[in-house]
């Protein structure tokens, strides 16, 4: 249920964290005092254990940074890597003169000192795999990070985003960084106070004071945001509609990489027919669960990658909308013919299988059940089976699953392990065991290729590959929908992922400044 | 509520559960995501939830769904309390101390953090909902069982059966169950609705039943959702159909209990 | 008075060492895995390996004897551990939101204690009047209402519809200190509800209570001297419908700890009560399970504090005391 978390902004919420008092005259918060409001809390403050690693931390700054077409750029790296020939070894060096919050300069041992804190077995860090191509990185001078790769790995130049700790570690109740906002207060459950550092490489922050609090009741941060505690925060769209067109208040729809879609079990015998998932996808009125469901702010989704991002091919998108007709064509073709409870049958096999969703999340609770109406109106049974991920992850190879994942930077990112070969049966990345020999050649060619061109091809020819598969049936793409009061230059928008910190659209607010 | 009015309110709803799902058979899987969140009408007396679903009928299911829970939790708890009773009542003497000391300890725990810790570690589940309720409940029952056991050994039939050289087994099945049957099956049904408001009370914080079934608490917890937002129907309705055949309950016992003898009166502090 | 203490305590030590290894066994026997919890959405994205090595690094592989006792231990030597859903010490968070609901719930209670004297008084005053009728009956429909309903009437009515107060929290957002007043206005939802909810065994209580007493020979002969009607029943009737009343709320205590439980997770009250919801709903054993003790804990006290007034107000002193 923990997992769902990351997600609260569109899904359940257990408390009304709410304060609906009208706005103090004047303004509550301090003027140069900014405050955001999040729909989920960090579970720690450190890089190396999962915070942030995709950037957009505020307090700490990777090698690389992303621009907001999410293409990379310098952050504590002085310039773009150096990627030798055989592309093992990658070689970063330092910006000049950067300083952590505390004073001390920033050197290549402090580089060194994160990863090998990350990738040491003793860290427990949760995303010590992303990592598993480092072999070792070094530090040959002071200035000077290199990377030694057990296999050649394009994408960990993204990876690079990870925040750099201090050489020696941090309490981690009071993390140093070198980002643009120097950390102060966290109170957890309730929100945590940052101050701007007027010292920042890159220049400083225009907000001198910036608060995150947290309040995972979407009515909640609504409330709060109209109450004007809130000076920006993110909001499902069915809350923030009634903030379209308030004055002094700008709602941004943020497109984003995050997707819903169902995970099949390959190795049983109803969902392993391609005729009832290609049925099954037919029916998909996804157009509704966008109006519906998703309130309008999200797109139907077809493949694992958003059309909003340049890997995206647009032969997929061909399905506008539900073709129940389409559907029933397809399975009568196939034998699977209507019996009298109105559920199609084959061979005296019935067309029905379970639907798992995580039980805490609502948006996924919906998609399921709308799914399972769709299913039904071309004679498939598909029964919905809320439980908890414990509950889940053993069942994953007996039953379709209601999931979401979606990266906007590489596609490698999570598609290698969702649909190679070598990840069957490997936790919750391939569990349904889909295995296409095109597919695996298609992915290894795009994550070991540095040519562009070359990887965009392969790209492309496996979103085709897994969509004529129906390895998954893709249902929607959400968008991200922030409120932000008051006028700011700066604001610029990009493509959300699946999760993020203090990300979206907030991860350039240091360089946010006042219009007035 | 006069006692009239409450046994009215409990036939009205014991019918509509009993056949409206015959009447109406929905499944309360489907949804219309192109009927969502509409306000009450005539189509739909209590509006539709925020996918599409008549709150009425689902109200209904949900109340069946809530009750056949609670019944379950309420025979579970009779059970477990029945065995206890009895042993504690017909041995007495130092397994009767112990045993009641257990049934001291277990009613002095705080139920419903019990049954959230057993929920928790079990996964959300009917089940697991009527395992919580019904191991944290037993008590009662113990004590009334108990109490009449000991009330019944010092009758006349009791000691000429035990005199006359029947089995302990066969003094318990043929003369102290027929005389113990109609007090655990009033304390059941006076359990019922407390069983109920757990079910719901743990659905509600998402540590029930599966979240797209129907249930009373399910409804109060999505229908939370909406509240804020103005749709006070898809929270209100399910509220009251947990109020009514509670308090129904509740008069129609306050007036069995002042027939009942004393002792009964008691003990049965619901 | 110091036997029935010791007595009392005597007869804690094994529940608490029941209470503590039922939960242990219950969570070894539980199908949940603490390193998933732990993980979150990253479990996902996590390779098997690095699971395995975080389970040894638990010792989650030892036995459960090793590990039940290693627990206990820790438990006695006040190292409650590390709770896996906020990713903080136990302890911390205990002490952390500990004060908010004793704040919170000792508030409802002499609140309750109040509101019920006052309104129990009055349907005994004017018994069988539409008044009394209305009292009781609302009373009874009280008792059917559940809390988290209630809750969730209120916030609609007071935070939704008229905005009068807020809907959860405990201070505002921007604000970085705790201002007393601000708190205060957060409070009286929450304190409100659950006393409410609390009090409707209370109203009837001191209902009966005080018709009975103004039945009795001391009431009735302050009636003869003359003495004012109110006077008879404030000075005379409800003090001595009183005393009984720390007996009854010491074994009441089991119902106020679920009323917090519900009105703490509605208002988002940043307490313990709450907190054991979100240790559940993330299967936080070690936060879960000194959360529980301290329920039970909260109990036996309950039940020592009823015992001790018991003692104390003894029919013998009591009506010593009142003439």
């Amino acid at each position: 249920m923990r997992l769902a978390r990351p997600l609260a902004a569109l899904t359940v919420a257990f408390s009304l964290f709410a304060c609906s008092a009208p706005a103090e005259p004047g303004g509550p918060a301090p003027d140069d005092t900014f405050v955001i409001g999040l729909s989920s809390e960090f579970e720690n403050l450190s890089p190396v254990l999962g915070y942030a690693a995709d950037g957009g931390s505020l307090m700490f700054d990777g090698l690389m940074t992303r621009a907001a077409d999410l293409s990379l750029k310098p952050a504590l790296a002085a310039a773009a890597p150096v990627t030798s020939e055989d592309g093992k070894t990658v070689t970063f060096t330092l910006r000049e003169g950067v300083k952590f919050h505390d004073g001390r300069p920033l050197t290549a041992k402090d580089v060194v000192y994160t990863y090998e804190t990350l990738l040491a077995e003793k860290t427990n860090s949760p995303i010590r795999s992303d990592y598993s191509a480092i072999e070792k990185v070094t530090a040959p001078d002071a200035k000077t990070v290199v990377f030694t790769l057990k296999y050649a790995y394009t994408p960990l130049v993204q990876r690079t985003t990870l925040g750099i700790v201090p050489d020696g570690g941090m309490e981690p109740t009071k993390p140093v960084g070198t980002g643009p906002f120097r950390f102060v207060s966290w109170t957890p459950g309730d929100k945590m106070a940052m101050a701007a550092n007027k010292d920042y490489w890159g220049g400083a922050p225009a907000i001198g004071k910036l608060v995150v609090a947290f309040a995972g009741d979407d009515n909640v941060r609504a409330t709060r945001m109209a109450a004007g505690e809130f000076d920006a925060t993110i909001l499902p769209p069915k809350a923030a509609k009634r903030f379209e067109g308030q004055q002094g208040v700008k709602v941004y729809k943020q497109d984003s990489a995050d997707y819903r879609g169902i995970m099949f079990p390959f190795k049983e015998k109803v969902t392993g027919d391609r005729a009832i998932r290609k049925a099954f996808s037919l029916a998909m009125d996804r157009q509704a669960m966008v109006d519906t469901i998703l309130a309008g702010a999200g797109k139907p989704a077809f493949g694992p990658i958003s059309p909003d991002i340049s890997w995206h091919n647009g032969e997929i998108s061909s399905q506008t909308a539900a073709d129940p007709a389409g559907a029933a064509k397809l399975l009568d073709e196939a034998g699977w013919i209507k019996g009298e409870d109105g559920i199609r049958a084959k061979d005296g096999l019935k067309a029905t299988f379970t639907l798992m969703y995580p039980a805490g999340d609502s948006l996924r609770k919906e998609l399921t059940l709308a799914a399972a109406s769709d299913a039904k109106k071309v004679g498939l049974d598909v029964r919905p089976a809320g439980l908890d991920w414990d509950a889940i992850e053993p069942r994953m190879a007996k039953d379709a699953l209601m999931m979401g994942y979606g990266s906007p930077f590489d596609p490698d990112y999570l598609n290698y392990e969702l649909f190679h070969s070598a990840y069957a049966g490997q936790g919750f990345f391939n569990p349904g065991h889909y295995s296409n020999p095109e597919v695996d050649a298609l992915l290894a060619k795009g994550r070991e290729s540095a040519d562009e061109a070359v990887r965009k091809e392969a790209y492309t020819a496996f979103q085709k590959a897994i969509r004529d598969d129906e390895a998954w049936t893709y249902l929607v793409f959400l968008q991200h929908v922030y409120v932000v009061r008051g006028d700011y230059q700066g604001v610029q928008q990009s493509v959300d992922a699946h999760e993020h910190a203090t990300g979206g659209l907030f991860r350039d607010v240091h360089t946010w400044k006042p219009a007035r | 509520m006069g006692g009239r009015i409450a046994a009215a309110t409990l036939a009205v709803l014991g019918l509509a559960v009993l056949l409206v799902p015959l009447l109406i058979p929905v499944d309360q899987q489907l949804v219309d995501l192109r009927a969502a969140g509409l306000p009450p009408s005539l189509a739909h007396p209590l509006g539709t939830d925020e996918v599409g679903r008549d709150v009425l009928l689902r109200c209904v299911y949900g109340l069946r769904v809530s009750f056949l829970v609670g019944l379950v939790a309420a025979l579970v708890s009779m059970v477990i309390g029945g065995l206890v009773g009895v042993l504690a009542g017909s041995f007495g003497g130092l397994p009767d101390r112990l045993l009641m000391r257990v049934v001291d300890g277990f009613s002095s725990l705080p139920h419903l953090l019990f049954g959230i810790f057993i929920v928790a570690m079990f996964a959300p589940s009917a089940t697991a909902v009527v395992v919580s309720v019904g191991v944290t409940h037993w008590t009662t029952a113990a004590r009334i069982v108990r109490s009449e056991v000991l009330s019944l050994r010092g009758r006349p039939f009791i000691e000429a059966a035990v005199s006359g050289g029947a089995s302990r087994a066969r003094v318990m099945r043929r003369h102290l169950f027929p005389h113990l049957l109609p007090h655990l099956l009033l304390a059941t049904v006076l359990m019922v609705p407390h069983a109920i408001w757990h079910e719901t009370a743990l659905s509600f914080l998402g540590l029930g039943l599966p979240p797209h079934l129907a249930s009373l608490g399910n409804m109060i917890n999505d229908g939370q959702r909406s509240l804020l937002a103005g749709d006070w129907w898809s929270s209100l309705a399910p509220g009251l159909f947990i109020l009514a055949p509670t308090l129904a309950v509740s008069v129609l016992s306050q007036r069995w209990r002042d027939r009942l003898n004393p002792r009964m009166r008691s003990e049965l502090a619901l | 008075m110091t036997r029935l203490v010791l007595w009392r305590l005597a007869f804690a030590v094994p529940l608490i060492l029941a209470v503590t290894a039922g939960m242990f066994a219950l969570a070894h026997a539980s199908p949940f895995d603490p390193v998933r919890q732990y993980l979150g959405d990253r479990a996902m994205t996590t390779a098997p390996e690095v699971v395995e090595q975080i389970r040894a690094n638990w010792g989650l592989d030892r036995p459960i004897v090793e590990q039940y006792t290693t627990w206990l231990g820790n438990l006695l030597q006040g190292e409650l551990g590390e709770s896996r859903s906020f990713n903080r010490p136990v302890a911390e968070i205990v002490a952390e939101r500990l004060p908010w609901t004793l704040l919170a719930t000792g508030c409802a209670i002499v609140l309750m204690l109040a509101g019920s004297l006052v309104v129990g008084t009055l349907a005994a005053w004017k018994k069988d009047s539409a008044l009394d009728r209305l009292i009781t009956g609302g009373a009874f429909a009280n008792e059917s209402v559940p809390v988290f309903w209630l809750a969730l009437l209120a916030v609609y009515v007071f935070a939704v519809r008229l905005g009068w107060l807020p809907a959860g929290g405990l201070t505002d957002a921007a604000s970085t200190t705790l201002d007393p007043l601000d708190v205060a206005r957060h409070m009286v939802l929450p304190v409100l509800v659950l006393a409410v909810s609390q009090s409707s065994w209370l109203v009837l209580y001191v209902r009966e209570s005080v018709i009975g007493t103004l039945r009795e020979d001391f009431v009735v002969g302050a009636r003869a001297r003359g003495l004012r009607e109110r006077t008879v029943v404030v000075r005379h009737a409800l003090r001595s419908a009183l005393l009984p009343f720390l007996t009854l709320l010491g074994a009441r205590v089991p119902e106020l700890v679920t009323g917090a439980i519900l009105v703490e997770t509605v208002f988002s009250w940043p307490g313990v009560a709450s907190a054991s919801v979100r240790a559940a709903l993330s299967v936080d054993f070690p936060l879960l399970a000194v959360l529980t003790l301290l329920g039970t804990l909260a109990v036996l006290a309950g039940n020592l504090l009823a015992d001790v007034a018991y003692t104390v107000a003894d029919p013998r002193t009591r009506t010593l005391g009142v003439s």
